[in-house]
């Protein structure tokens, strides 16, 4: 059991000799502080004590806001107020809840007196130890519950083509995440459309924006008119073939950018995505990618990966910027890898990053399935981070087009036998 | 790593200087010392990257609310950044609205 600790309020007058004495023979650690110092002192000097010690001079409401100060930051210790001969001022110190003391101070008396203080002001703290434990408590559940509403807002499962392969890993750095993924349907089930997306910053904050992003740009991709479903390719460009599902990605990508740039703009949250609009029959790919980590083409023969590189800024920075279509094909054996900076940003417990050239060494060779490759990739983050703390989100989708698929254009028979 | 933030008036540019790393952790104290650049009124902010080793994403919008908080007519420039935190500026496409340089 901790002796008392006593706070002596140095004021006029200063406790008499034989109260002094009483404190130092019940061994109790005496501090003493002014009044201005314990309501306007750095909250790191406030004392953690069982009793403050003040003369019945002393303003009544001056040491109970003292004390309420004292107990946000340190636990509030019980007001023993002494006297000699101010009655009347003591009188107004027990009427606002405050214990006294008054002569003779007989080592026993005050002993006796100040060990039952620390009692009730060492449950005071245990009581208020335990409501902050129940606060702390109260906010994770919130934080859980926050959690699981984010996952609704991910895709319940995947809209597999026939003849393709998609796999996904998500692992958020904290409960809630930046970084999301999608997958879905657009233009009569004609064309597969996929995101993968990073919100700006971490925590609620970015977990709110992305609950945003998400529905926005899906909301508006499976909305567009289908009367637009064929828009000219890349303007200004040589090819001006029209591409069906390039009208959906255009409207949802501009009409989040101008969305979160009328609303949201002094917030400065933003996010990088790549959104890629599939033909399953063909394999052909039209894409924005809004600042984003390139994506990687993973060759079937194995030759170097080709990178899908930004096609315009990151979506909610730049009002009524320009976004182009990018294009590229996926035939058989060949593997899209998309991802998020929390793969070549994951960091060793020495703080140095997994890297792109790492990550470039990782990925050669021919793509045996997508699920290889996520796997050796999560593999390889999670290696490589180790003991240390996982600073950001990792997503990584893998769109595959295996050789021996069931897709009518793949085998190079079935397709063409049936025309 | 913690970042270190100062800010200095030099002729008519306000200059911020720092260097650490510049992440969710850290982001927060660029923001207030961006809040006390805006009020300078100088028509050029500097923001001196040189010792910057990490800019993660919570770093890009830091540069992002600047570019709210800090008057229009106003330059804000990135000076010294090392090729990866200039590579990462460039791909979310910052710097269409603020300059990037080298010295």
């Amino acid at each position: 059991m901790p002796s008392t600790t006593v706070i002596i309020l140095d004021a006029d007058p200063a406790p008499p000799p034989e109260l002094l004495d009483a404190l130092r023979t019940m061994d109790a650690s005496l501090v003493t502080r002014t009044l201005t110092e314990l309501r306007e002192g750095p909250l790191e000097l406030l004392p953690v004590a069982d009793v403050l010690l003040a003369p019945a001079e002393s303003d009544g409401d001056a040491v109970r806001m003292a004390v309420r100060r004292l107990r946000r930051w340190a636990g509030a210790p019980i007001v023993v107020v002494w006297t000699v001969t101010e009655f009347a001022a003591l009188e107004e110190h027990v009427r606002i809840g405050h214990d006294y003391l008054v002569p003779p101070f007989l080592p026993a008396l005050v002993g006796a007196r100040l060990h039952s203080c620390s009692e009730r002001a060492g449950l005071g703290r245990t009581l208020r130890e335990a409501d902050a434990r129940a606060e702390l408590m109260g906010y994770e559940k919130e934080l859980e519950i926050g959690r699981e509403i984010q996952a609704g807002f991910l895709p319940e499962s995947l809209p597999v083509p026939d003849g393709w392969e998609i796999d996904v890993r998500f692992r958020p750095a904290r409960q809630v995440a930046g970084d999301f993924y999608d997958v879905f349907e657009i233009s009569r089930g004609r064309r597969l459309a996929f995101v993968v997306a990073d919100v700006c910053d971490k925590g609620v904050g970015a977990a709110l924006f992305m609950a945003l992003i998400r529905s926005l740009l899906r909301h508006t991709a499976q909305n567009s008119g289908l009367q637009h479903l064929v828009a000219a390719g890349r303007a200004g460009g040589s090819r001006r073939i029209p591409v069906v599902g390039a009208t959906p990605l255009l409207n949802a990508v501009t009409a989040t950018n101008g969305y979160l740039t009328r609303n949201h703009l002094r917030q400065g949250y933003f996010a990088t995505l790549f959104f890629g609009v599939l033909d399953p029959l063909t394999g052909s790919l039209v894409y924005i990618n809004g600042g984003h980590n390139p994506p990687l083409l993973l060759p079937a023969d194995g030759s170097p990966p080709a990178a899908l590189d930004i096609t315009g800024p990151a979506v909610g920075v730049l009002p009524d910027c320009v976004y182009t279509l990018g294009y590229a094909q996926l035939d058989p054996g060949d593997t899209l890898f998309v991802f998020t900076d929390g793969v070549p940003e994951a960091r060793c417990p020495n703080g140095s990053f997994l890297g792109d050239e790492r990550m470039l060494e990782l990925l050669a060779g021919p793509p045996v399935s997508g699920k290889d490759v996520v796997d050796r990739m999560d593999l390889a983050v999670r290696e490589h981070t180790g003991t240390a703390e996982q600073h950001d989100d990792v997503t990584m989708l893998a769109l595959h087009r295996p050789r021996t698929a069931r897709g009518p254009y793949a085998d190079g028979t079935g397709h063409q036998v049936v025309a | 790593m913690p970042l270190s933030v100062s800010l200095s008036i030099e002729g008519d540019t306000t200059v911020i200087d720092l260097s650490g790393e510049l992440d969710a952790e850290t982001a927060p104290d660029f923001h207030q010392t961006i809040e006390k650049a805006a009020g300078h009124g100088t028509t050029t902010i500097e923001i001196r990257m040189a010792g910057v080793g990490y800019m993660a994403s919570a770093g890009l919008r830091s540069l992002v609310f600047a570019q709210q908080k800090i008057a229009d007519n106003v330059t804000i420039k990135v000076v010294g950044a090392i090729e990866p935190v200039s590579r990462t500026i460039r791909t979310a496409g910052l710097d269409r609205s603020i300059v990037i340089s080298d010295e």
